[in-house]
C-alpha cells in the first residue's frame, strides 16, 4: 500500500512539475494564433520526452550513469565540454525565465514591484533548497502545481468543439496561411518541441534516479512515471492551448504575458478560478526554477567529478552547492537587467533545442550498449521511436535559430 | 574486478568516475600516465586527475581558459591503488590518502559553519 502511495505521489509530482513557463506561454499563444493546429506538435513532443525520459531513467537504474558522465565518455572531452558550457548557459537562461515568471505572477497577485518580487522569489527558492529535505521540495512544488488542473476543468466546462480538437492530433499546417505566418507557425512548432523536451528535465530526472539508487526492479515505475506522468502533464498544457483557442482566438487576444493564461480559469469560474490558476502557476514555475537551478549544478558536478546530490546537505556536496547558488545569482542578475520574461522564454527555447541533440546522443548510444545495459538495452520499439525522433530533433535544432530570426521571435 | 589482460585504455579508463573505498566521489580519470620502453609493453603507471590533465585534450586556447578558471593542478593516483574498474574506478584507500577530495574537504569545513548546512 505504501508503495502504491509512493508511485501515485511520484506520478502526481511528475504531472504537477511538467508545466513550466515556456509551455505556458507557447501553449497559450499557439491556441490563440493557430487554433488547434499545433496540438499534434505537443503530442509528438510528449512522445519524445516519454521515450527519452524512460531511457534516461533506465540508464540511471541499470548503468548507474548520469547524463554528464556519459557526455565525456561518448562525445569526447572537447565536445562534452562544449555541451556542458552550452547546457549551463541554457539552464541559467531558463532559470531566469522561471524566476521572472514567478515574479510576474506574484505581481498580479500582490501588486508589489516586479524587481522586488524577483529578488524575494529567488531568495525564497534558495532558502527552500538549502533548508528543506529534497523529497519535500519536489512534492510541495509538484503537488501544489496540480492546482493548475483548474485549466483542465475549465476546458471541460467551456465545451470546446471536440471533433476539431481531435483533428488537431493529425499532423498539419493550417491551409491558406501566408508565407509570413507559415514561418511563425514553424517557429512555434520548434519552440513547443523545445519547451516540452527541455534538456534540464532529463538531467534532473536521471540524476534523481541515481540518487534514489534505482535498480532494475524500478524499471516499471520508471516507465509508468515517464509515460503516465509526463503524458498527463502534457494534457495540462494542451488544456491551456484548447482554452486559448476557444476563449482568446475569437477576440484576437495574444496572450504574450504568462499571467494572461490565468484568465482562462477566471472566465468560467470567476475569482476562485483566477486565484487557483495563478497559485498553481506560481508553484509549477517555482518548481521548474528549482529544477533548472539544480540541473546546471548537476551537469557541472557530474562532468568534473565533484560530489553532487540534492539529498546531501550543502556541506557534503560543497562545490555542487556553490554551482546552484551561482546559477540562481546569475539568473537573478539577468532578470534584474530588466529584460522581459517573454524574451527570456524565447532565448531559453531557442538555445535549448540547439543543445538537445548533443544531450540525447550519448543517451541513445549507451542505452544500446549491452556492456553497460545487459539485457536492458533498448528494445526495437524504443529504437524505432528514438532514432527517427533524434533525426527530427536534429533538423529542428538546425532550423531553430533561422526560424527565430525570420519570425522575429513570433512577433511578426 | 580489475582487468589483468590488455585493456582499451581510452575507452575503458579515461573519463570514468573515481570513487574511494567508502564510495565517495573523488573525481574523474582525466588522463592516464604510461610507462614503458620502445619495443616493450606499455603499462599504466597512474591515473591523472585535475584540470592540468586537460592540456592534451582540448585546444590550446581552451586550456588557457581552463587554467585561468581552475588552475593546472594534477593529482597522480598510482595504478597500484586501484581496486576495481567497472563503470567506475574504485580505489583501495580513501580519496584523501591519494591527495584527492582536498577542495571538497576544505569547502566542507567552511560550509559546516553555516546554519542548516
Amino acid at each position: 500500500m505504501g508503495g502504491l502511495i509512493e508511485i501515485t505521489l511520484g506520478i502526481m509530482t511528475a504531472v504537477g512539475g511538467f508545466v513550466d513557463i515556456s509551455e505556458l506561454v507557447f501553449a497559450a499563444q499557439a491556441g490563440s494564433r493557430f487554433g488547434y493546429a499545433l496540438i499534434w506538435v505537443f503530442a509528438f513532443a510528449t512522445l519524445g520526452i516519454a521515450v527519452f525520459g524512460e531511457m534516461s531513467g533506465r540508464v540511471a537504474a541499470v548503468a548507474k550513469q548520469p547524463v554528464f558522465n556519459l557526455m565525456r565518455q561518448r562525445l569526447d572531452f572537447g565536445l562534452g565540454l562544449f555541451t556542458l558550457i552550452a547546457s549551463v548557459v541554457v539552464c541559467v537562461i531558463t532559470c531566469a525565465a522561471e524566476i521572472g515568471g514567478v515574479a510576474l505572477m506574484l505581481k498580479l497577485l500582490t501588486g508589489a514591484p516586479y524587481s522586488l518580487l524577483a529578488v524575494l522569489s529567488a531568495l525564497a527558492l534558495v532558502t527552500v533548497i538549502w533548508v528543506l529535505p529534497f523529497k519535500w521540495i519536489e512534492r510541495v512544488f509538484g503537488l501544489l502545481g496540480l492546482l493548475m488542473l483548474v485549466f483542465a476543468v475549465a476546458t471541460v466546462n467551456i465545451h470546446p468543439p471536440w471533433h476539431e480538437v481531435a483533428r488537431g492530433f493529425i499532423p498539419q499546417a493550417p491551409a491558406g496561411l501566408p508565407a509570413k505566418d507559415l514561418v511563425v507557425f514553424a517557429y512555434f512548432g520548434v519552440a513547443i518541441v523545445s519547451a516540452v523536451l527541455f534538456p534540464y528535465e532529463v538531467y534532473f530526472y536521471s540524476s534523481g534516479g541515481i540518487e534514489e539508487q534505482w535498480g532494475p526492479k524500478d524499471l516499471n515505475i520508471n516507465r509508468l512515471t515517464t509515460i503516465v506522468g509526463f503524458g498527463l502533464g502534457s494534457l495540462l498544457a494542451l488544456a491551456i492551448l484548447i482554452n486559448a483557442a476557444v476563449l482568446f482566438r475569437p477576440l484576437h487576444i495574444d496572450p504574450q504575458m504568462p499571467g494572461t493564461a490565468a484568465l482562462q480559469a477566471a472566465i468560467p469560474f470567476g475569482r476562485t478560478g483566477l486565484l487557483l490558476a495563478l497559485a498553481g502557476m506560481v508553484f509549477a514555475i517555482s518548481g521548474a526554477a528549482v529544477e533548472t537551478g539544480l540541473s546546471a549544478a548537476y551537469a557541472t558536478a557530474q562532468f568534473f567529478g565533484w560530489d553532487w546530490g540534492r539529498y546531501k546537505k550543502p556541506r557534503d556536496a560543497p562545490r555542487f552547492t556553490i554551482a546552484w547558488l551561482a546559477t540562481f545569482a546569475v539568473a537573478l542578475a539577468i532578470v534584474l537587467t530588466g529584460v522581459k520574461p517573454l524574451q527570456l522564454v524565447e532565448w531559453a527555447v531557442v538555445s535549448s533545442i540547439i543543445v538537445l541533440p548533443l544531450t540525447y546522443l550519448p543517451l541513445l548510444l549507451i542505452a544500446n550498449d549491452p556492456k553497460y545495459m545487459g539485457k536492458h538495452v533498448n528494445r526495437r520499439l524504443t529504437n524505432s521511436l528514438g532514432w527517427p525522433f533524434y533525426g527530427l530533433l536534429s533538423v529542428a535544432a538546425l532550423a531553430a535559430l533561422p526560424l527565430y530570426l525570420l519570425a522575429h521571435g513570433g512577433a511578426l | 574486478m580489475k582487468p589483468d589482460g590488455p585493456i582499451k585504455l581510452l575507452a575503458e579508463l579515461r573519463d570514468l568516475q573515481i570513487v574511494d573505498k567508502d564510495d565517495r566521489i573523488c573525481g574523474i580519470c582525466d588522463d592516464i600516465e604510461l610507462e614503458g620502453k620502445p619495443g616493450g609493453p606499455l603499462r599504466i603507471k597512474a591515473l591523472l586527475v585535475g584540470p592540468g590533465a586537460y592540456e592534451h585534450r582540448v585546444p590550446r586556447w581552451l586550456f588557457a581558459v581552463v587554467r585561468l578558471v581552475a588552475g593546472r593542478s594534477v593529482t597522480r593516483v598510482p595504478w597500484s591503488s586501484v581496486e576495481t574498474v567497472t563503470s567506475r574506478i574504485r580505489l583501495k584507500t580513501t580519496g584523501e590518502a591519494q591527495g584527492l577530495r582536498q577542495v571538497e574537504d576544505r569547502l566542507a569545513g567552511w560550509f559546516g559553519r553555516l546554519p542548516f548546512a
